[in-house]
């Protein structure tokens, strides 16, 4: 009896030394590549080309200093760009998920179910069949490649998820709230901004989550609708770097995160929230 | 229902009017033109002539096209048991009480998905490199110079090797969505069942599985949907190449409209990715519901 249980205790160490083998090789290989290139940037293309995996032997940051200073690469621009985007897409699609989700959950009016049908089909519709048909319309209508043309597609995209977020959590507010502002002369304006707003805070922060990520690393619409180098996001800039740097690894992967440093930085900041928030906006989604 | 939240019709219509012309402009419009256009034959210039169903009948003898949406279905098989299949399997192991730093797996697993797709295919394209990939060096590590190869020139091997870093990025993602869905389940069905004797992979099977079926449904829609779109990956790695080893439809119409610059057909090929896309994943949720609904029955 006493040898038995000692065999399971052994077999039960062996099977969590492999579990958390396999575990941790999985978890490094998430985040290898990153490491790989931060300290790969720091090298001179000789060095990398002799050898690919090693640590840099004198650092330098030469490629940073050669990629922001070359202005013919539009880096800066390209990041401003999206940040730009990102920023008026987020706030855009906050506002309108709030107000179309607040009234499709609230005021009954004859259009209520067109409308709540039409953004259910926003959800469903395999949007990159829409590529080539959103350059076209765009292109006859001579909206595409302004600033504003990749908000289009980026907000609108963005709705249905965030209108069905909102609605939902609205159904869970108890409707007393608004009949006592109601009878306190508060009007629905007032009602919709100034009480239901705070209340749907949690909810917003996680639509704006996963916006923040689908908007900033956004490509095939880019790709489509935005020519002019000067107006182009980060991805876009991204893929011109291969065609120019093919051989330049260590510039490229300097390009690279710089371009991502952002998301970087965000995520491992605020990882609980936003896997947390991503699940959330999955699975209800 | 509601009597004191009545406010008036034109409050509302103001309030609605921009982000439904917003949503109607950017996603039906272009929906209906993509129809209309798909009838014509138009190579992007000022001609348009219309020609009914002959890019219809063009699509349908198109092998390039059916061999795109043939690599978008094995995308989706192979994401489907790898991605939540590995997912799954490592959701286990993160729940056994012998495993540590559980939430450093999870932040560190859920990063990849975090990252531009384009940035995946760069770095993978770093990796699979002939020169100074990562692959080819471990290969002559290990003292098997002789299967180093240009990866991605192989036409045999390249759905194949797009497919991995797809896979590997959205492990951590079907990962985290899963451990939070076992999290609701009470750990006295646990208890219980291991004083009954169930081992871990019984547990799985028996108990974790049945429980979680429809968060594991909603990932199977998720990764369905996911990878009847693939498209930056692909673009960045090999654009379709060699050949169209590597096509899938949304490069595809890409190519034929841009590329070539044939609108015409190439609305037509978005109206067939629309119309298949939706196909597959209606098919799909039927399927599904199908066979549980027999199993428990």
């Amino acid at each position: 009896m006493e040898k038995e249980q000692s065999n399971g205790k052994g077999k039960r160490i062996v099977g969590g030394f492999f579990m958390n083998l396999i575990l941790w090789i999985f978890s490094l290989s998430c985040i290898f590549p990153i490491v790989w290139m931060v300290y790969s940037s720091l090298k001179e293309k000789r060095q990398f080309n002799a050898d690919i995996i090693g640590l840099p032997k004198a650092p330098t940051l030469i490629n940073y200093q050669r990629i922001l200073s070359n202005s013919d690469y539009h880096l800066g621009e390209s990041m401003m760009n999206s940040v730009r985007t990102t920023l008026i897409s987020i706030i855009l699609i906050l506002t309108f998920s709030f107000i179309v989700g607040y009234i499709l959950a609230r005021v009954q009016f004859k259009l209520n179910r067109v409308l709540y049908i039409m953004f259910l089909m926003g959800m469903l519709i395999p949007i990159h069949s829409l590529l080539v048909p959103i350059y076209i319309v765009f292109q006859r209508c001579g909206i595409s490649n302004r600033w504003f043309t990749l908000l289009l597609p980026y907000v609108s995209f963005g709705l249905p998820m965030g209108i069905f977020l909102v609605e939902g959590y609205v159904k869970t507010i108890p409707v007393s709230l608004e009949e006592a502002a109601a009878i306190d002369g508060s009007s629905f304006s007032h009602t919709l901004w100034k009480i239901i707003l705070p209340i749907c805070q949690p909810i917003l922060v996680t639509v704006g989550i996963i916006q923040i990520f689908s908007c900033w690393n956004e490509f095939s619409f880019a790709l489509v609708l935005i020519k002019d180098v000067a107006l182009q996001t980060v991805p876009l800039a991204l893929t011109q770097f291969k065609g120019q740097f093919a051989s330049d690894y260590p510039k490229q992967m300097a390009a690279m995160l710089i371009t991502m440093s952002p998301i970087i930085v965000l995520y491992f900041a605020f990882s609980k929230q936003i896997i947390k928030g991503m699940v959330a906006g999955a699975v209800k989604g | 229902m509601l009597q004191t939240i009545k406010p008036k019709g034109k409050t509302i219509f103001w309030y609605l009017f921009i982000p439904v012309a917003m949503f109607v402009f950017t996603v039906f419009v272009p929906l209906v033109t993509a129809l209309v256009f798909s009838f014509f034959e138009w190579k992007g210039g000022p001609n348009k002539i219309f020609n009914g169903l002959a890019n219809y009948i063009q699509l349908y003898n198109d092998s390039t096209f059916w061999q795109a949406f043939g690599h978008n279905i094995y995308l989706v098989v192979a994401c489907i048991i790898g991605q939540i299949g590995i997912a799954f399997i490592l959701v286990m192991m993160i729940n056994s009480r012998l495993v540590k730093f559980k939430s450093i797996h999870r932040t560190f697993g859920f990063f990849p998905s975090t990252i531009a797709a384009v940035c995946i295919g760069l770095i993978w394209n770093m990796i699979y490199h002939s020169k100074y990939g990562i692959l080819n060096w471990f290969l002559k590590l290990i003292g098997r110079a002789d299967l180093t190869q240009p990866w991605l020139s192989n036409s045999k091997l390249v759905m194949l090797l797009v497919t991995i870093p797809l896979i590997w990025q959205y492990i951590g993602y079907y990962m985290v969505i899963l451990i939070s869905a076992i999290a609701s389940i009470s750990t006295e069905i646990f208890e219980s069942a291991e004083i009954d004797g169930a081992n871990g992979f019984q547990q799985a099977v028996y108990i974790t599985m049945p429980l979680i079926k429809n968060t594991l449904l909603v990932c199977i829609t998720l990764c369905i949907a996911g990878n009847m779109k693939a498209f930056d990956n692909i673009y960045v790695m090999t654009a379709g190449g060699p050949g169209n080893a590597s096509m899938v439809m949304a490069m595809y119409g890409y190519q034929v409209s841009f590329g070539q610059s044939n609108m015409g057909y190439g609305s037509c090929i978005s109206v067939a990715i629309f119309v298949l896309s939706l196909l597959v994943i209606g098919g799909s949720q039927f399927l599904i519901n199908k066979l549980t609904a027999e199993k428990e029955a």
